[in-house]
C-alpha cells in the first residue's frame, strides 16, 4: 500500500472505490450524505407523487387498481418500481375548483392561519419578553404550567368550547349559578382562531423565550436610554434580532393552523364554506353519501399544500437558523 | 447640559446593599468620573442616574428636576455602553439617528445632526456601514456619536473603552477629553481603571462597596486620600502599607521607625495603632536622598524584584530578616516598594538603605482606616503638620 502507483490500481470498480476511499475518507462521508438524502427524499417526495398519479387517473379508473405496470426488462417480466396514472385527465385540477368553491376553503384556512398567526406571535413575545428577560418568582412553574397546556389531548377542550361557542350560559360547576352568558361563535372564525391560539401559544411562547432570553440587556438599555419604553424595545430591537426566532414561530403557527381539521370540523357545524370550514374539509366534501372522487380530493390536497411549498421555500432559511439556533445556543 | 444630584440614594437588593446613601452633587459641565474595584457599585449608581434601575430610598435629580421615578427616555441623558451596544441590525446611520427617530424629529434636522456627530467622531464616509463591518474603535465612536446627536443634558459612560486594545484606549481616552470640551456637557463616566480616572476628570468619586469614599479632583485624591481604600486605589503601582505604633517622639513599624512628634498632628496620641502609608516615588535610595528635606533615618533592606518600566525602575524591597513575601496584601510589614531613576545601577539581591520623605508619609487610623494626616513634619511652620485629613463624615 505504499505508493499509488498506476500498475498497481486493484482490479473491479468496487475494490477500487474502497482503495481510494481509504485514501480519501471524504469520499464515504460524501457517500454516506447522498445515501441519507435519497432516503429522506424518496420519503417525503413520494406521497406527493403518489398524489399526482391519483390526480390525474379518471376516478373510474382509481378503483381498478393497476398502478404498478409490468414491463419486459432482458426478457423476464419485472413490476416497474414507481406507480404510473392510469389514463390522463389534468382536468381534475378544474373540476377541484367547479364541483365545490374549493379557493373559499383555502381562502377559510388562509384567513384563520394569519390571523391566529398575529394572535399567538404578539401574545407569546410579551410572554417570551416576560420569561425570557425578567426575573421574578415562580417564573419557572409558570413556565412549566404554560407548556403543561401543549400536552393536553386538544379533544378534552372541544366539548366545553363547543358547549360556551354555541351561546349556552356557563355555570359555575356543580351548581347552577350563572358565570357568563356567552354570545355565539359557531360557524365563526372566533370559535376557531380562539381555540387555536390557545393551543398553539405554548410552543411559540417557549420559542420566543428562548430566543429574546438570549439579546443582550445592554441592547434593551440602549433601546430604553435612547427613547423606547421597554414594549417598543421589545418590538423595535429585540423582535428584530429574533427574527430566526420569530419566523420559526410564526411558520409552525401557521402551518399547524392551515392544516387543522379537527376543531374546525366541529366548530363548523357543516362542511360549507360560509361556515369558515377549512382547506381540509372542503377536501373531505368531495364524498358523498353515493360517491367519493378521489382523483378530485388528490387533486384538491396537491392544490392545497402548494401555499405551503412557497412559503416554506422562502422561509427554509430562517426556519432553519431558527430552529438550530435555538437548539444550539440553550 | 444640566447638573446632576444623588440624594441618600441607596440600592438594596433581596440580601445586597449595592448602593448605600449615595450623594453625590456634579456641576454643569464638570466631567467626574466613577471610580472602584468591580461590585463597588459604580455600575449600580449609573443606572440608578440612567434609570434603568430605581432606586430603594433616596432621590436624582437632573437640572431641577427630580427624575427618580421618570423612565430613562424622559431623563435627557445619552448614555455609552460597555458593551458598546450598537443594534446590530441597523447601519451606522440608523444607529445614530435612532433616538431621534423615536421622538419624530424632522429628516432635514435628523440629517442635520448626525452629520455633525459623525464629523466629531470621524466617521464621515461609514454611515452606511453595518456594526459588524466596524473594527472596536469604530464601533465605540458609533456609540458616541449616538449619544451626541440627542443632545442631552447628561452624558453616562460606562467603562466605554474597557473593551478596546490598549493603544486605542489610550487614544480614545484623548478624544473623550477632547469631545467634552467641544460640547461642554456633564459626563459621569464609570471606569475601575484608576489611570483613566486620574487623567480626564475633573474631580473623582472613589467608590467601595457601594459607599462614596471621596469625590475630588484626582490630585488631591492623590496627595490627600481620605482613607485607606483610596489611598491603596489611586495610584498604580500602589502606596506602600505598614503597620506601626506611635511612640513618644517617632512611629515604630517593625522593621523601622520614623521621627515623629505626636503633638504636632491632632488625633494621635502615644500608644495609638496607626497605617503608615508612602508611595513608592517617595522612597529614595540613600545616595539620591540629598534633595530629601525631611528624611527619615536610613532604612535597610535588601533589593527583591526589579520592574523597569523605562522611564523609572520599580523596585520590591524586603524588610528586616528579609524573608520573601507571596502576600499579595498591601499591608505586608515587610516589603517596601521604590521607585528609582532608570538608570540606577542597583541589583537584585543587593543591600540597601532607603530613606522616606517624612513631608508625603500618610498616616491612617488602624481601625477606621481614616486618614489621619498627609505628612508627618511641619513644613509650614504654623504650628500643625503637613495637611491636616478632613473627616468624610
Amino acid at each position: 500500500m505504499a505508493t499509488i502507483d498506476d500498475t498497481d490500481e486493484p482490479d473491479g470498480p468496487l475494490n477500487r472505490w474502497v482503495q481510494r476511499a481509504i485514501e480519501d475518507p471524504e469520499r464515504v462521508y460524501r457517500a454516506l450524505f447522498y445515501t441519507a438524502m435519497i432516503f429522506f427524499m424518496v420519503t417525503t417526495l413520494f406521497p406527493f407523487y403518489w398524489l399526482l398519479v391519483l390526480a390525474v387517473t379518471p376516478n373510474s379508473e382509481i378503483i381498478g387498481g393497476g398502478f404498478i405496470p409490468e414491463i419486459e426488462l432482458f426478457g423476464a417480466t419485472v413490476p416497474f418500481p414507481l406507480p404510473v396514472p392510469q389514463g390522463f385527465n389534468p382536468g381534475a385540477f378544474v373540476d377541484v375548483f367547479r364541483e365545490i368553491p374549493f379557493h373559499l376553503y383555502m381562502l377559510n384556512s388562509f384567513a384563520l392561519a394569519v390571523t391566529t398567526t398575529i394572535i399567538v406571535l404578539v401574545v407569546a413575545s410579551l410572554a417570551g419578553y416576560v420569561f425570557g428577560r425578567l426575573e421574578f418568582p415562580g417564573r419557572a412553574v409558570l413556565m412549566l404550567a404554560i407548556l403543561a397546556i401543549s400536552y393536553f389531548p386538544p379533544a378534552a377542550f372541544v366539548v366545553p368550547l363547543y358547549d360556551i361557542f354555541a351561546g349556552n350560559a356557563v355555570n359555575i360547576p356543580f351548581t347552577d349559578v350563572a358565570l357568563f352568558q356567552s354570545i355565539e361563535l359557531l360557524n365563526t372564525p372566533g370559535s376557531m382562531v380562539l381555540p387555536f391560539s390557545a393551543l398553539f401559544m405554548p410552543l411559540s411562547i417557549f420559542i420566543l423565550t428562548t430566543f429574546y432570553g438570549q439579546i443582550p440587556d445592554g441592547l434593551e438599555d440602549a433601546a430604553r436610554v435612547e427613547g423606547t419604553t421597554r414594549l417598543g424595545a421589545l418590538f423595535r430591537v429585540i423582535m428584530p434580532l429574533s427574527a430566526p426566532g420569530v419566523a420559526t414561530a410564526a411558520v409552525l403557527t401557521f402551518i399547524s393552523v392551515y392544516n387543522e381539521y379537527f376543531f374546525s370540523s366541529i366548530m363548523a357545524t357543516s362542511p360549507q364554506a360560509g361556515n369558515w370550514s377549512p382547506l381540509v374539509g372542503g377536501i373531505l366534501s368531495y364524498q358523498t353519501q353515493y360517491t367519493t372522487s378521489f382523483n378530485l380530493m388528490a387533486a384538491a390536497s396537491v392544490v392545497g399544500v402548494l401555499p405551503m411549498l412557497i412559503l416554506v421555500v422562502v422561509a427554509q432559511e430562517r426556519i432553519v437558523s431558527g430552529l438550530t439556533s435555538g437548539a444550539l445556543k440553550e | 447640559m444640566a447638573s446632576l444630584k444623588l440624594e441618600h440614594v441607596t440600592k438594596r437588593y433581596e440580601d445586597v446593599t449595592a448602593v448605600d446613601d449615595m450623594n453625590l452633587d456634579i456641576e454643569d459641565g464638570e466631567f467626574v468620573c466613577l471610580v472602584g474595584p468591580s461590585g463597588c457599585g459604580k455600575s449600580t449608581t449609573m443606572e440608578t442616574i440612567a434609570g434603568l434601575t430605581i432606586p430603594t430610598e433616596g432621590k436624582v435629580f437632573i437640572g431641577d428636576r427630580d427624575v427618580t421615578n421618570l423612565p430613562p427616555k424622559d431623563r435627557g441623558i445619552a448614555m455609552v455602553f460597555q458593551n458598546i451596544a450598537l443594534f446590530p441590525h441597523m447601519d451606522v446611520y440608523d444607529n445614530i439617528s435612532f433616538g431621534l427617530r423615536l421622538r419624530d424629529f424632522p429628516k432635514e434636522e435628523i440629517d442635520r445632526r448626525v452629520e455633525r456627530a459623525a464629523d466629531i467622531v470621524q466617521l464621515e464616509g461609514m454611515l452606511e456601514r453595518m456594526p459588524d463591518e466596524m473594527s472596536g474603535g469604530q464601533r465605540q465612536r458609533v456609540a458616541i456619536a449616538r449619544a451626541i446627536v440627542r443632545e442631552p443634558d447628561v452624558f453616562l459612560m460606562d467603562e466605554p473603552l474597557a473593551n478596546l486594545d490598549a493603544k486605542l484606549r489610550v487614544h480614545m481616552r484623548t478624544e473623550l477629553q477632547r469631545l467634552h470640551k467641544e460640547l461642554d456637557t456633564t459626563i459621569i463616566y464609570v471606569t475601575h481603571d484608576q489611570a483613566e480616572a486620574m487623567t480626564m476628570s475633573d474631580r473623582i468619586a472613589v467608590l467601595d462597596t457601594g459607599e462614596l469614599q471621596q469625590i475630588d479632583p484626582p490630585l488631591v485624591c492623590y496627595n490627600e486620600p481620605t482613607n485607606l481604600f483610596v489611598a491603596g486605589f489611586i495610584g498604580s503601582p500602589s502606596m506602600n502599607f505598614v503597620n506601626g505604633s506611635v511612640g513618644a517622639d517617632a512611629i515604630e513599624t517593625p522593621n523601622f521607625s520614623i521621627e515623629f512628634d505626636p503633638a504636632r498632628v491632632d488625633g494621635v496620641a502615644p500608644g495609638d495603632d496607626v497605617t503608615v502609608g508612602v508611595r513608592p516615588e517617595d522612597v529614595y535610595p540613600v545616595p539620591e536622598a540629598d534633595d530629601v528635606s525631611h528624611p527619615t533615618a536610613a532604612i535597610q533592606a535588601r533589593s527583591d524584584v526589579l520592574e523597569p518600566m523605562g522611564d523609572e525602575i520599580f523596585a520590591y524591597l524586603l524588610l528586616g530578616d528579609g524573608e520573601t513575601s507571596m502576600s499579595q496584601e498591601a499591608a505586608t510589614d515587610d516589603q517596601l516598594l521604590m521607585s528609582i531613576e532608570p538608570d540606577s545601577d542597583l541589583q537584585e539581591d543587593e543591600t540597601v538603605s532607603v530613606v522616606l520623605d517624612r513631608r508625603k508619609i500618610h498616616l491612617f487610623d488602624d481601625t477606621t482606616g481614616d486618614a489621619i494626616a498627609h505628612g508627618i513634619v511641619d513644613v509650614t511652620g504654623d504650628g500643625s503638620a503637613g495637611t491636616r485629613a478632613e473627616s468624610d463624615d
